[in-house]
């Protein structure tokens, strides 16, 4: 791979559910180290963007590529597409019973890091003693602000909103992806919850790490500072800019935005 | 007719070799071979009897409704097979370390192993046996405790009369196991009963007694096993759980038998007042697997709890009748019955909360969950109830599903392959009630014949 390829590259993606077009050509690049915002009125499509990234099953694409470091992902499955290094946090973490934590968090772990080694044909040196990732374990929960028994509860079972998106980072942590889709971490978050969120994502984020964050609001943005925001508008995205965007956005709404796009 | 006695030496086992299928003739012939007392032969052929008077359960009867017999060859079965040698350890069974992990691992206060129709190993704690605890096999009971035998052996719990495979096995039964702890003596950790089916062809029966008296505690393990083989085998289990006023019994059973097995168990407890029973019955093995498990619950204040983890695959057919039989009030039931099933596998749940007149403040909760893996698989539950008094809690739920696309994206979404999600998602599916046994052999034991059956 040249060092020139963009690392994240979306074109005139489209895609439906139940024969139901919802992304109607989307187009979206995004490089080592940056981060984006991805804005948009309900409905607009950037849900079901996510879940076309991470390889939702319901979702047919249609038309259009997806390449990952210059690679097509479309035929990879969803648990390919995670060991390669693409992140969901799921807006609606799902909630499993009888699956702990602790368990499920060391199988995806396990999973993603002996798929990085066989890619770096390292002899295995990323996988991780049981002792080894207990302490990464604890070591990225004390970072979100967790509670050591967190890791011996089911996973999102009972868990309050806020709890349920600290989890999500946990997983964003400890897998290390190197592209991140943040869907709507910030919803549902009171003003201290979503701190700590921010502030581990910013922990996370660095030059290797192309982040894209779906939100619906523009307070996120005071704490996780995007280079780019896009506007998505009925399965497209209808106009980009920078961080300054988003503060337009919030002083005129959408609709005043869409009155703009129709117009235009 | 095939011989499987061709490498024995004694004599009555010659003569046996010629029967097959069952009869009074191999009802006398069993007890004479064990040389057993009048009264055990009196009372062997007076089930005989009602074995002979009752009609062969078909599907017009609601217990048997879904439960067809078709495929099972009683008259082809070897009634019983010849005595075997005792071992000196248990170094010398030849069973694959799953089983051992399982049957032998941990602390225990005892153990039996039955291979076939004979016990071959006996051990017990002698600290127990001073303070006055039985345990023993059958047999020797009968020689040693004559009382207790006559007092508590298929009378009460389980009563030749209960039913024609009751009345078969009340005829017929081998080997065998029993437990009694005397007042006030409590044994933490668990005697453990082993069946081993070695001879394909030929029927095993097993019984497992187990009488606390006031204000005793135990722990019962029963497990049983056999490697697949070609020819049918009959098995028949009956558990007799007897618990005084004040006394509790913790009882598990895993029963792993091949698939050449047809297997009838019945298990029933007695609750004297204040008692506690914590049962769990794990189903895994066999081809077909009848069981009949129930609570008297006779006492006030006492509690059941019944719990129940199946997992069908192949072409493997289980069925379970549970009863929670309220025969007094302020007692409590709770009952819990997990399934999965895959490939072309089928079960049926059938569970009965019976609230007798009287049986006021009664308190009753019964749920059977399946999770089907397999599109050709299949569940069904039957949830019943008759109440008879005004004064009670009755709950009971029955669910049938299956795994949901939206749990495996999640957890490929984190990397897990497909295979792998699927596995971890019935492992939690079994998981609260398998955390619910506090024996951590036992627990690993159902983690990787859990993990088995899903298989990749």
């Amino acid at each position: 791979m040249a060092n020139d390829t963009p690392m994240f590259v979306i074109e005139n993606l489209h895609a439906s559910i139940d024969d139901k077009e919802i992304l109607r050509g989307v187009n979206l690049t995004i490089n080592k180290g940056e981060v984006h915002a991805l804005m948009g009125p309900n409905g607009s499509g950037k849900s079901t963007l996510a879940y076309v990234l991470a390889g939702h099953p319901s979702y047919e694409v249609t038309e259009g590529s997806i390449l990952f470091n210059g690679e097509d992902i479309l035929e990879k499955e969803p648990d390919e597409r995670a060991r390669d290094g693409i992140f969901l946090a799921f807006q609606y973490p799902t909630v499993i019973p009888g699956v702990s934590m602790a368990n499920f968090l060391r199988m995806a772990v396990t999973n993603v890091r002996s798929a990085r080694s066989a890619a770096a044909n390292d002899g295995g040196a990323q996988k991780l003693a049981p002792r080894e990732f207990r302490r990464l374990m604890r070591e990225k929960m004390a970072l979100l602000k967790m509670d050591d028994a967190f890791a011996t509860r089911y996973l999102n079972e009972g868990f309050s909103g806020g709890e349920k998106k600290r989890a999500e980072i946990l997983q964003m942590a400890l897998l290390e992806p190197t592209m991140a889709i943040l869907d709507e971490t910030d919803s549902g978050l009171d003003i201290d919850a979503l701190r700590v969120v921010s502030d581990g994502v910013n922990a996370l984020a660095g030059p290797e790490m192309g982040i894209l964050l779906i939100t619906h609001y523009q307070r996120l943005l005071n704490h996780i500072k995007p280079h780019h925001v896009h506007i998505m508008m009925s399965g497209r995205i209808v106009q980009s800019g920078g961080p300054e965007l988003a503060m337009e956005l919030e002083a005129k709404g959408y609709e005043q935005l869409r009155a703009e796009v129709a117009a235009d | 007719m095939e011989s499987t006695t061709a490498t024995q030496t004694a004599e009555p086992a010659v003569a046996l070799a010629a029967l097959t299928g069952f009869s009074r003739t191999a009802v006398e012939r069993l007890s004479a071979a064990k040389a057993e007392p009048d009264w055990v032969l009196a009372a062997r052929l007076a089930a005989w009897d009602t074995y002979e008077s009752l009609p062969m359960p078909t599907t017009t009867v609601e217990e048997w409704r879904r439960t067809a017999l078709r495929g099972l060859k009683l008259d082809n079965q070897v009634p019983f097979a010849p005595e075997t040698d005792r071992i000196a350890s248990l170094d010398d069974l030849r069973v694959t370390s799953r089983e051992t992990a399982l049957a032998i691992g941990g602390e225990r206060a005892g153990m039996t192993v039955q291979r076939d129709a004979s016990t071959v190993y006996t051990e017990a704690a002698p600290a127990f046996a001073a303070r006055g605890v039985i345990f023993t096999d059958l047999d020797t009971a009968i020689r040693e405790h004559a009382d207790l035998i006559r007092k508590h052996f298929m009378t009460t719990a389980v009563p030749a009369g209960l039913g024609k495979f009751q009345a078969l096995h009340g005829a017929m039964w081998q080997g065998g196991t029993f437990l009694y702890v005397p007042a006030g003596v409590s044994v933490g950790v668990p005697f453990q009963s082993f069946v081993l089916s070695e001879t394909p062809g030929t029927a095993t029966f097993n019984h497992s007694l187990v009488v606390l008296e006031e204000g005793a505690e135990a722990f019962f393990v029963d497990a049983y096993h056999s490697e697949t083989a070609g020819k049918q085998s009959y098995a028949s289990e009956t558990i007799e759980l007897i618990l005084a006023k004040d006394a509790k019994l913790r009882y598990v059973q895993v029963q792993d038998w091949g698939r050449h097995t047809v297997n009838m168990a019945t298990q029933r407890a007695t609750l004297a007042a204040d008692s506690e029973l914590k049962s769990l019955q794990v189903t895994i093995g066999s081809k077909w697997s009848k069981n009949s498990i129930g609570s008297h619950l006779q006492g006030r204040n006492a509690t059941a709890e019944m719990l129940g983890i199946f997992f069908a695959d192949g072409d493997q057919f289980f069925d379970h009748h549970t009863y929670q039989l309220h025969e007094s009030g302020y007692a409590t039931s709770d009952l819990e019955f997990k399934g999965a099933l895959k490939d072309t596998a089928r079960s049926v749940y059938s569970g009965l909360i019976r609230v007798s007149e009287g049986a006021q403040k009664t308190d009753a909760f019964q749920a059977n969950r399946n999770l089907v893996l397999s599109r050709g698989a299949r569940a069904d539950t039957i949830p019943n109830l008759e109440i008879a008094a005004n004064d009670v809690r009755c709950t009971h739920g029955a669910t049938v599903s299956q795994v949901e696309e939206e749990h495996i994206f999640y957890l490929q979404a984190r990397g897990i392959p497909r295979s792998e999600a699927q596995k971890l998602i019935v492992e939690g599916f079994f998981r609260p009630v398998i955390d619910r046994i506090p024996v951590e052999e036992i627990q690993d034991f159902l983690k990787a014949a859990i993990g088995r059956k899903v298989g990749i």
